[in-house]
């Protein structure tokens, strides 16, 4: 008996060294392009989202954009604005903290890539190869998964809160947000090609194509921006009272 | 007592000098428009260019802060705005390039309405060291 433990103990024990010995599969080796690094807008006449006469709003979103008072642009109203991200510092939301003139990061992992923004040290994850959630939290950057079709990083994000703006010109949408994106190097730039749906606020789906080029000086500026700021802001530079305390 | 170097300063041109320079300004413009725009409190079509007295350089969101005193006082009697940090940082901007009691030349589009604050366009230290906002 003893004869024959030693004799399958002896014989488990070359098995296992030959599997040992056998060459293992060499991992794959990756062969998506490097989209790490810092980008900064490449600005253009007009800002960086497509001209609203090309945007196919719904009467409900036609009618909340005009309702609306931006900080910015041709109607604006500084002192008096609606912008959430002004009015109550909420975070800017997606993808609208993209089009800041300011860099963000992009750093690729095997699992996710994380987009890190300058302005205020906001960021979000992009899970690779996992299914979208079917029914995600709502939160200020959505939910976020990836896959590479080829050179392209495809995005599909879902579970947007929707008091946010789009844009600085208070472009709406509903929180059946979603929106496709393909990201993908031009050269030395790198391209978000975004496609936005969302039956709510659009009558059909828009795609706008942003343009970043690498940051040389990719260091990050903390750019934190709280409600104490804006007001003591307003309250120096425009005379506003301001009903709660604040650091002046 | 000192005076300001030049006076309020308006600039005219013919339709198509100000369209080419109207353009200029919003591509060259954009980062200090990054959480307002300007128009709607300051007169963009007037550039004022003084010589003062720093008397604060705030460092801060949503804009660096310069108050001057155009009289060389100690007090601010003019508040005048920056981009964000980290736009001006982009142009050689630093938190520590001027200081309280600084004189400077800087250039500013004025408040509306005789408001005593303005928009930076440039400075030149008291070394001659010229930046843009």
């Amino acid at each position: 008996m003893i004869r024959y433990a030693l004799a399958v103990s002896t014989a488990v024990a070359l098995l296992a060294t030959a599997a040992c010995s056998k060459p293992a599969a060499a991992p794959a080796t990756p062969t998506h392009p490097n989209l790490s690094g810092s980008w900064l807008p490449i600005a253009r006449a007009g800002g960086l989202m497509p001209p609203l006469n090309e945007i196919p709003l719904t009467p409900w979103a036609a009618a909340k954009f005009k309702a609306e008072r931006p900080a910015q642009g041709e109607n604006q109203d500084f002192a008096n604005t609606t912008d959430p991200s002004l009015k109550y510092a909420d975070p800017n939301g997606y993808p609208r903290i993209s089009l800041h003139p300011m860099r963000f990061k992009l750093i690729q992992t095997d699992d996710y890539v994380y987009q890190l923004w300058e302005y205020n040290q906001n960021w979000r994850q992009i899970a690779l190869n996992v299914p979208q959630d079917p029914d995600p939290a709502l939160t200020w950057y959505g939910n976020a998964v990836g896959k590479w079709e080829g050179d392209t990083l495809v995005v599909d994000s879902v579970g947007y809160k929707d008091s946010t703006w789009l844009d600085a010109r208070g472009l709406p949408h509903t929180q059946d947000l979603h929106l496709v994106e393909r990201i993908h190097r031009m050269g030395a730039n790198l391209a978000f090609d975004i496609t936005f749906e969302d039956p709510g606020a659009f009558t059909k789906p828009w795609t706008a194509h942003l343009m970043y080029k690498p940051s040389e000086d990719g260091s990050m500026t903390e750019n934190i921006y709280t409600i104490s700021d804006e007001l003591r802001f307003r309250e120096r530079f425009l005379n506003q009272k301001v009903n709660i305390p604040i650091r002046r | 007592m000192r005076s300001p170097i030049s006076r309020t300063f308006v600039i005219s041109w013919d339709l198509g000098f100000g369209i080419w320079v109207l353009g200029f300004a919003l591509l060259t413009s954009t980062p200090a428009l990054a959480h307002h725009g300007a128009a709607s409190i300051y007169d963009m079509s007037k550039e004022t260019t003084i010589k003062a007295t720093v008397t604060e350089f705030v460092w801060t969101n949503p804009h660096v802060e310069l108050g001057i005193s155009p009289s060389g006082g100690a007090t601010t009697e003019l508040l005048l705005e920056l981009g964000s940090p980290p736009n001006i940082r982009n142009r050689g901007w630093t938190s520590r390039v001027v200081k309280a009691g600084d004189v400077v030349t800087v250039t500013f589009h004025p408040g509306l309405h005789g408001a005593k604050i303005g928009i930076v366009v440039k400075m030149i230290t008291a070394d001659g060291k010229e930046l843009h906002a």
